[in-house]
């Protein structure tokens, strides 16, 4: 039984780059959903973020340094999340996940969205803040708009 | 017409190749994001210097990217450069790119990412240095190859015991070769029974790092 569960523990392994609001956010929530989460950051003042209930590891050291990621055990993980705040650091650290390790599912936060073609070739997801804000800011001005609307259509 | 190249980054380094690039006729343009350093720049005759971050794709195209025929990454930011490159090849279709790399473990990576040449500081300094420091009676070396294969010029003392040597009686080691003797005015391709007189200047090509012990068996130093 516990042989299973290590297995199944392995089988979700996810690396946390940058521990910044997002970083942190997302470890928390991961380890909260009984994941087995790795986080590194350069600053190891910035795992203050981390909730007091964060079940997983954290790594003070630079994750563009490959000898850092290997003690991080980046081959055995599922999933790398690269979010620092350098938009270059991601790319560089995404690149390295995917061609140097074979990570299935690499994930990168990219504020420049201008840059997409360096990464695309390579099948790393990326999520722009800027785009998503766009969407969800036009999402809930066009709702508002429609209701606007409607409290006139009603005073007619 | 001109060869075209691109300098991103990189502030006395890109001082002092742009100087020179330009004075062998080639076209060249600098991207450098801090305003002080494009002052400096631009002191340089016939430079075109642009003030902003080369990573981004608008920067690269105000210096009409998509026209160099080399672009050159110099930041002092590994990550940085790597983007420089990849943007240059992927966005511009620059035919050459050369990256600088701090950090030596990431050659390898760098080359699979499609970078053309990766040139690595501390590889090739920490290497001079210690040809610098040890080896003074070496006249020149010239590592090529990012220093896998070098080409040494060693004088030839009176004193040696290789004097008066067929080169078959010399035991070299096996990766090196004795290339050329330079001989008062003459220069000479050796064979097997060339012998080594005082004063000649020979030239050895040594891959393995085995240029010292070649040195050692000829000068006896």
């Amino acid at each position: 039984m516990e042989l299973l569960m290590d297995k199944k523990a392995d089988e979700n392994y996810t690396i946390v780059i940058g521990c910044g609001r997002l970083g942190a956010n997302l470890a928390n929530t991961l380890s909260d959903e009984g994941g087995n989460v790795l986080i590194i950051d350069k600053n190891k003042d910035a795992f203050r973020k981390l909730s007091p209930s964060f079940g997983g590891l954290s790594v003070a050291g630079d994750a563009t340094d490959l000898e850092v990621l290997q003690d991080a055990q980046i081959h055995k993980a599922s999933v790398v999340v690269a979010v620092t705040n350098s938009d270059n650091a991601n790319i560089m650290v995404a690149q390295i996940a995917r061609e140097l390790y074979q990570i299935k599912r690499v994930i990168a936060r990219l504020y420049d969205p201008e840059r997409e073609c360096v990464y695309r070739e390579f099948g790393i997801d990326t999520i722009c803040p800027a785009i998503l804000s766009a969407k969800e800011i036009d999402k809930i001005l066009s709702e508002t708009g429609l209701s606007e609307e409607g409290s006139q259509e009603e005073k007619k | 017409m001109k060869t075209k190249v691109l300098l991103v980054g990189g502030r006395s380094k890109a001082k002092s190749l742009a100087a020179s690039l330009i004075k062998k006729g080639y076209q060249v343009t600098v991207i450098n994001d801090t305003y002080e350093d494009c002052l400096k720049l631009a002191e340089i005759d016939k430079l075109t210097v642009i003030n902003g971050d080369g990573t981004r794709p608008f920067v690269l195209e105000d210096a009409s990217t998509g026209d160099a025929d080399i672009a050159i990454a110099l930041t002092s930011k590994d990550e940085d450069n790597l983007v420089i490159c990849e943007l240059c090849k992927k966005k511009f279709h620059v035919k050459k790119t050369v990256a600088l790399l701090t950090d030596p473990k990431k050659t390898d990576f760098f080359y699979r990412m499609g970078i053309d040449s990766v040139v690595c500081a501390i590889t090739a300094i920490t290497g001079i240095i210690e040809q610098q420091a040890f080896v003074d009676k070496i006249a020149t070396l010239v590592p090529i190859g990012e220093g896998r294969v070098s080409i040494a010029e060693v004088p030839i003392p009176g004193t040696a015991p290789a004097v008066g040597k067929k080169l078959w009686e010399i035991n070299l080691p096996k990766q090196v070769i004795i290339g050329c003797i330079l001989r008062g005015d003459t220069t000479m391709v050796p064979r097997g029974d060339t012998r080594i007189l005082a004063g000649d200047m020979l030239v050895l090509i040594s891959s393995g790092k085995q240029e010292m012990a070649a040195i050692k068996e000829l000068t006896g130093r």
